[in-house]
């Protein structure tokens, strides 16, 4: 049964003798507990922690009373229940019972019979267990005492300014229970004891107070001497290993995008997958994924449930990361300098301290707050500096390479990019043609790059058109563009990065071209500073390489001159007016004036570009330069781009663009010597260019229409080539409209002479030597040679006796034995079967000799053999009178 | 269930921690004193860890406009967020009658964006709107005091007891989140000066009520029909004079 109240209950009174004894006895108690009492009383006072109140159940009750365990227990008037709060249970039996965790954690119900017979009670009252357990909603504690053999209760409420604060349990296993002097005691100091547990709670407080004050202090100190993000990562280790030595944090930044946060500075001990850690570094999270966000609005700490949050529904892969490394619950937190937030602190706890988080992460914003700002000032001092460097860079730049290097460069280090494409604006104003980009930037989707680089846009391509008519440029979402179908978007993906920045290139209010720039971000100013500068580098490397092509083009016309000038003081050296000669001019002054093509044939050395000068010059076309190309004088692989030019990186090597001869003869005349040498391949391309009057350079997509004046030349008889294959016979057609066809000097016996006379005087001139005659045995001798380099030969040969000649005079010639194959034009017998050789040789001999075959003077007597055998050899070799009498 | 009730130590709050209790259920009262603190955040989410239902009985300790506005504010966006990480299910709160009308009046400001916050917030909610609480009748005659006389209009009052609030909310509470508003009122319909002056007379208030025509509430116009129910509400039992009765009882 309870038992109630102090003394009285147990002092009974017995009269007489036996009375003054008990009496005796009596105040002898009452002395003795008086002692204990202020002894008590004392010791209580001055008892500040959990520990000097244990110390004194131990050894100030303890050692006075038989009593088996005590506990104070505190109300909490929010939900209202008690709870353990001290626990003297040194000896306690219930210590080994399977429920003591549970009870020692347990908040038991205010409202039930058994708890609220304690609060109305005015003194310490005493339950039998056996008897209270097992009323309905009687506290769990009772059995569980009861099951380890304790017996009575006594329950003692504590009080502060007039309220329930909490209880003393007090146990005993003995069958006697508490006796009336222990009760009495107990209810003695109940006051002491109440004011000892508020002082415990106050001291308790306060020190939290103070703990929580210095470690803020402490952690303040050493943010101040935060200088970067080091730093920063090592203070805040520190400081929540001291809070939470086995958890970790994790503070993401609010990258520059706005709307993603990457991890910042973190320390997760309890992670030791690689791949994790890796992951979660290198991600950029989303802003708005549902939980981020929310962490940023709230002005509070929030507690958040790793399952609950992917229930939710939030796919950030960090929660998953969190889950299978069993982070159940997680603490995140804003960080915020002044209105700005400036990214999230994630704690790897699960109660909330809001005044010390809020401290920590005030500070933490502070530091981190200084970091940013001071690598912001260190990166623009960076990029300033760059800039510096580039611009003084770019003024030294002159040609593509260097301007290439220069950027390239500076792409690399001020924004870790590199450059996608420039295009450049032609000339016309609608083209925009690559002019430089990085190839290493698309190895991933090269043939697709090179097709669109090699592609020329106009400026009404529709990005090209938003990005010329924009003021700062444009940023183009790579995911978004493919979204929309942009055709580029997917060689930008190739690339992994975000962002495509396209940026018009002006000088002053000119627009030059486009700069496209690949990059997950960039700083604005310093791509507007950069574009700047390229635009002016561009523009002036594309002056500087007009000025280069026109001092080329000046410099190979200055040459055509001098060639001219040479043959033009050649062409008067068309001596001569025999009757063979009179029909060529005649000729040349027929065809001088129409565009019409002319072949002209003829063996080595009988003028024949001295003829085709001499057309040009007769043309309208005579103001400009002929141009001349040598076929026979170029290797096959470069004659194409001779004539035809090419782009720059058209082939390997070649390095620039290259204008052919063909654009250089444009409005004029070209004259192509040894038609008969060109390759194949030129051949076909020569057709198309006739037929079409257009080019393409090789490598290049323009075409350039073309006015062109075509003369060719060849010492070989085309028509014999073409039947061999040798020659294709639509060129031959195109190029056989007008033929002249230049006689041998051998056939010119009556110009023999005023040539001579002509070259004599021309050396005489330029040697300083007088020469006054020639013998007439000497002129004897030059007409009876066959000449076979023909004028050429003769000039050379007038050359040489002048250098030789003694007293002003020639009279003897060096004319070379006419025997071997020297004497024949070697001309002549270049791809030539023996029979052919053989039967013009013999038709040659015929000619020279008049036609007869035998006897003195005869052909057959030149070619020292018999005439029969000659008559044989022509039967054989098929040739009739008609080949020699022509 | 376990049943959070922020300003569970005031005049509603008591009242509804009590019946809930009453009927078995886990009452956390929560206020300042209890460590739960909706402003600075603290105990909030320890509190509402396994919480199933939150009821939002608290009220500024200031009435300034400004200070009123950023109360419900700031508690409300602390309160809501913490009911959303901890997987709340029903958000009770108690609003005013004409809360909407009366936008003209900073407190009705103030009370409007907790409702507003409220219905953002995703949590299922019930918004219980309720006419001025009986007892706070002695508090309406105060602010219309000049001198010894108190002003009051004949705008339309239909004031409820406390312990009829108290019980439609602790009903609401239990039932599931309507995602709307509910509107509580007192069973009789009166003029605002009439019940002040009964009031006064009852306490034997020297202050003599002055009735006017301009319909106003705390010192701002207000549509005479603003303070009482336009649609259905539902109708508390306890009569104005019953309350008087009990009023001297207590006093
Ligand atoms: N009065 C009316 O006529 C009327 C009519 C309709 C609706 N209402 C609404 O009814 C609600 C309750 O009114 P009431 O008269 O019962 O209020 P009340 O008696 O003034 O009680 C306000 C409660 O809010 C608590 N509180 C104050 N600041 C807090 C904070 N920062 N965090 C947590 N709790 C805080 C107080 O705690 P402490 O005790 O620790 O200070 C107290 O428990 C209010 O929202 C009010 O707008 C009133």
């Amino acid at each position: 049964m309870k038992n109630e109240g102090g003394k009285e209950n147990n002092r009974h009174s017995t009269p007489g003798k036996k009375e003054a004894e008990t009496l005796i006895q009596t105040v002898e108690d009452y002395r003795r507990e008086k002692e204990i009492l202020l002894a008590l009383s004392n010791e209580l006072t001055k008892v500040r922690e959990k520990n000097d109140l244990l110390h004194l159940f131990k050894k100030g009750i303890k050692g006075l009373f038989y009593i088996s365990h005590t506990i104070i227990t505190l109300i909490d008037y929010k939900d209202e229940t008690y709870t353990p709060f001290l626990l003297d249970n040194e000896g306690s039996p219930i210590r080994t019972h399977d429920r003591y965790q549970e009870m020692v954690h347990s908040r038991f119900s205010l409202n039930e019979p058994f708890i609220q017979s304690v609060l109305q009670a005015s003194a310490p009252i005493s339950f039998l267990l056996k008897e209270v357990m097992d009323l309905p909603q009687s506290p769990p504690f009772l059995q569980v005492n009861y099951e380890k053999g304790v017996t009575e209760i006594l329950m003692t409420k504590l009080m502060k300014e007039g309220k329930p604060i909490g209880f003393l349990h007090i146990y005993t296993d003995k069958p006697e229970g508490f006796s009336a002097e222990f009760r009495s005691i107990i209810n003695g100091i109940v006051p002491q004891i109440s004011g000892a547990v508020s002082n415990i709670l106050k001291n308790e407080e306060l020190l939290k107070e103070e703990k929580e004050k210095s470690f803020l202090l402490d952690f303040s100190s050493e943010i101040a001497a935060v200088r970067t993000k080091d730093d920063l990562a090592r203070a805040v280790h520190g400081a929540f290993r001291k809070l939470n030595p086995s958890g970790g944090f994790v503070i993401r930044r609010i990258n520059e995008d706005k709307h993603t946060l990457s991890i910042y500075v973190y320390d997760m001990p309890n992670v030791k997958n690689r791949k994790i850690i890796k992951e979660l570094e290198n991600t950029s999270f989303e802003m708005n994924d549902g939980l981020q966000n929310r962490i940023l609005n709230s002005a509070i700490p929030v507690l958040l449930n790793t399952e609950r949050e992917i229930r939710r529904g939030i796919t950030s892969t960090y929660l998953q990361y969190w889950k299978q490394l069993g982070i159940e619950n997680f603490v995140g937190i804003r960080l915020r300098n002044g209105e700005t937030n400036l990214g999230i602190l994630l704690l790897d706890i699960d109660e909330i301290n809001v005044r010390l988080l809020k401290g920590i992460c005030a500070q933490i914003s502070i530091a981190m707050a200084n970091i940013i700002a001071n690598d912001q000032v260190s990166k623009t001092q960076g990029e300033q500096a760059f800039l510096l460097d580039f611009s003084k860079d770019i003024t030294r730049v002159r040609t593509r390479e260097e301007l290439q290097h220069a950027i390239f460069t500076v792409l690399d280090k001020t924004m870790h990019t590199k450059l996608a494409m420039i295009r450049v604006l032609e000339d016309d104003g609608i083209h925009l043609s690559a002019f430089m980009y990085d190839k290493s930037l698309f190895t991933k989707v090269k043939d697709q790059f090179d097709n669109m680089a090699a592609h020329r846009i106009t400026v009404d391509e529709p990005y090209t058109a938003q990005v010329l008519a924009s003021e700062e440029g444009i940023m183009f979402s790579v995911e978004e563009e493919i979204k929309s179908g942009n055709d580029y978007a997917g060689l930008w993906r190739s690339t992994g990065l975000k962002n495509m920045y396209a940026l018009p290139l002006r000088v002053g209010d000119k627009s030059i071209g486009t700069i496209w720039i690949l990059a997950n971000r960039l700083s604005p100013l310093l791509v507007k500073g950069i574009c700047a500068q390229i635009s002016i580098a561009i523009a002036n490397i594309q002056a500087n390489e007009k000025l280069l092509t026109y001092k080329k083009k000046l410099e190979i016309e200055n040459d055509y001159l001098k060639e001219q000038i040479k043959t033009i003081y050649n062409f008067s050296e068309i001596i001569g007016n025999g009757e063979a000669m009179q029909r060529v001019y005649r000729l040349i002054s027929l065809v001088a004036d129409s565009n019409t093509s002319v072949l002209i044939t003829g063996e080595t050395g009988t003028g024949k570009e001295l003829v085709a000068r001499a057309i040009h010059n007769a043309s309208g076309r005579k103001d400009k330069l002929m141009v001349k190309v040598n076929c026979a004088a170029l290797p096959a692989n470069l004659i194409e781009s001779e004539l035809f030019g090419h782009e720059r990186g058209a082939f390997t090597g070649a390095t620039d663009r290259r204008i052919g001869k063909f654009e250089l003869a444009n409005n004029s005349t070209l004259f192509l010597d040894e038609i008969g040498e060109l390759p194949p391949d030129a051949q076909a391309k020569l057709l198309r260019v006739i037929q079409e009057r257009e080019l393409e350079r090789i490598g290049g997509k323009q075409t350039i229409r073309l006015d062109v004046r075509l003369i060719a030349a060849t010492n070989r008889n085309l028509d014999e080539e073409v039947k061999a294959g040798r020659f294709r016979a639509d060129l031959y057609f195109r190029l056989n409209v007008f033929p002249i066809h230049l006689p041998p000097l051998r056939e010119r016996q009556e110009d023999i002479e005023p040539l001579a006379n002509f070259f004599i005087q021309k050396y005489t001139r330029s040697t300083g030597r007088k020469i006054k005659s020639i013998s007439p045995k000497v002129i004897q001798k030059l007409r009876s040679y066959t000449w076979p380099g023909n004028v050429r030969e003769l000039e050379h040969l007038i050359e040489r006796s002048i250098l030789l000649a003694e007293d002003g005079k020639i009279d003897d010639l060096f004319i070379p034995e006419s025997t071997g194959t020297d004497k024949t034009n070697p001309a002549l017998l270049l791809n030539r079967s023996l029979d052919e050789v053989e039967r013009s040789y013999i038709i040659e001999t015929l000619k020279r000799c008049g036609g007869k075959i035998s006897g003195t003077g005869s052909a057959a007597d030149i070619l020292k053999i018999p005439g029969n055998t000659l008559h044989s050899k022509m039967k054989k070799l098929g040739i009739s009178k008609s080949d020699y009498f022509s | 269930m376990k049943i959070l009730v922020i300003g569970g130590s005031g005049l509603i709050g008591t009242k509804v921690v009590a019946l809930l209790r009453q009927k078995g259920h886990q009452v956390i009262a929560a206020s300042p004193s209890t460590g739960i603190n909706t402003i600075t955040g603290e105990g909030l989410a320890e509190a509402t860890k396994d919480t199933d239902v939150v009821i939002d009985l608290a009220n500024s300790p200031s009435f300034e406009d400004n200070a009123v506005m950023e109360f419900f504010q700031t508690a409300g966006r602390n309160l809501l967020g913490a009911e959303i990480s901890a997987g709340v299910k029903h958000h009770v709160a108690l609003s005013i009658v004409g809360v909407d009308i009366m936008q003209n009046i900073g407190y009705m400001r103030a009370k409007m964006a907790q409702e507003d916050i409220i219905r953002q917030s995703g949590v299922p909610y019930t918004i219980i709107r309720s006419t001025q609480f009986l007892e706070f009748i002695g508090g309406i005659a105060n602010q219309a005091t000049k001198g010894n006389e108190v002003h009051l209009s004949d705008v339309k009052f239909q004031p409820i007891a406390s312990d009829d609030v108290a019980a439609f909310v602790a009903k609401y509470a239990l039932a599931a989140p309507t995602n709307g508003i509910v509107e509580i009122a007192g069973p009789e319909r009166f003029d605002m000066y009439d019940v002040a002056t009964r009031y006064l007379k009852y306490i034997n208030d020297p202050r003599t009520v002055v009735p006017n025509d301009q319909p106003a509430y705390y010192g701002g116009a207000v549509p005479r029909t603003a303070l009482v129910p336009a649609g259905h509400a539902e109708l508390g039992t306890i009569s104005f004079g019953k309350w008087l009765s009990t009023q001297l009882q207590q006093a």
